[in-house]
């Protein structure tokens, strides 16, 4: 499965299982509750986030950051995030570089001797959210 | 055992540093400080199998690690350099809570490498800077907490007037030195055959140390600790 089409199934799985017809109804003191699962959520795995939307586009920390909070409303710190980018970089799952004209900031992208296993690890990643709504079926 | 990193520096200090303990740093510009601490650290995890974290908010790691090697000092794969430059160029400054920032990298590194035990900040002072806390006292009493808990032995670099300020005046509103379990000061002094760097250890909570201003010298070897500035003299 292309990586792209890995959100699409993502956001059918939860729409399917969740119903965000109904979200949108409940209380605020709901919605505060279900915000923090998602933030937990977030959080507990941001680098399959972080990998996932540099795996469309490269990008820099803010950007990163910016983007994983447009579409999941979590916002992540950038202690947690630069180190993990950093991080990523050493062990040659991202390349960086910096841009013209711009010495300044650095574009993270995906290795492309790593994309295969990236792509895996998203995979992976969403058959694990698949697999958590089934228990509630229970 | 930290006493033995630098040479001659077990002949000020008796005992060795307490681990957990926050240390202090400071001088003025041209003192050492970064070396100091970055030598201390480095030689530290070179006989002991720990990781250390060094943190430096104004300078870029490549050029910290340039100015190291000129003065001798190597590194070793068990000492992480970490710097602000990107999250800086990329964000105003006022976006950054730069404390939580600061305590997060910690974070990491410390889920990363379970024996992350040493770590050092480059510097105290952009850490004040850049801090939009209305309450700077009182976030760096639990900033030191926080380093307290996670049983780190802390290395703060701050930057201070020249030398030759009075203790009492350089003292007065200054909670770091409070907070602080140690605190060894550096500095330069104007002599007969020209200006020599000194070390005093002004306080080491729990473990007894010399007093007096000692020099230091930096050779091929990296820094010595060569005796009294004034027997010396």
């Amino acid at each position: 499965m292309k990586i792209g089409g890995l959100i699409y199934v993502m956001l059918k799985v939860i729409e399917k299982e969740l119903n965000l017809n109904e979200i949108e109804n409940i209380s605020e003191l709901e919605n505060e509750e279900y915000n923090k699962f998602v933030d937990r959520i977030v959080k507990a795995n941001k680098e399959i986030f972080v990998l996932y939307v540099l795996a469309n586009k490269p990008m820099c920390g803010y950007d990163v950051i910016k983007e994983i909070f447009l579409r999941t409303h979590v916002f992540l710190n950038q202690g947690t995030v630069y180190p993990l980018l950093y991080s990523l970089e050493e062990e040659g799952i991202l390349c960086a570089e910096f841009t013209r004209g711009n010495m300044r900031s650095k574009l993270y992208s995906i290795a492309i001797e790593q994309s295969e296993t990236i792509q895996k690890k998203i995979e992976l990643f969403v058959k694990a959210v698949e697999f958590i709504p089934n228990f509630f079926k229970w | 055992m930290f006493r033995d990193t630098i040479k001659g520096l077990d002949k000020i200090i008796e005992e060795d540093i307490p681990k957990g303990s926050i240390i202090l740093v400071t001088g003025a510009e041209g003192t050492l400080k970064s070396s100091l601490v970055f030598g201390m650290i480095s030689r530290y995890l070179e006989k002991n199998n720990e990781f250390g974290l060094y943190v430096t908010l104004e300078q870029t790691k490549e050029s910290h690690m340039k100015n190291m090697e000129s003065m001798g000092l190597t590194t070793n794969c068990a000492l992480h350099m970490f710097d602000y430059s990107d999250m800086r160029a990329e964000w105003k400054d006022n976006e950054l809570d730069i404390i939580k920032v600061t305590e997060e990298i910690i974070d990491f590194y410390r889920c990363k490498q379970e024996k992350l035990t040493v770590f050092a900040l480059d510097s105290l002072n952009a850490l004040c800077s850049l801090s939009n806390e209305p309450n700077f006292r009182r976030s760096l009493y639990y900033f030191f907490s926080n380093l307290r808990d996670k049983g780190l032995t802390s290395f703060l670099i701050m930057e201070t007037p020249l030398s030759g300020t009075s203790i009492l005046a350089y003292d007065t509103g200054r909670p770091e030195h409070f907070l602080a379990d140690g605190v060894i000061e550096l500095g330069l002094i104007e002599a007969a055959e020209g200006v020599k760097r000194y070390i005093q250890i002004r306080k080491m909570r729990g473990v007894n140390h010399r007093m007096e201003k000692n020099q230091l010298v930096v050779g091929k070897q990296g820094l010595s600790v060569i005796g009294s500035i004034y027997r010396s003299n």
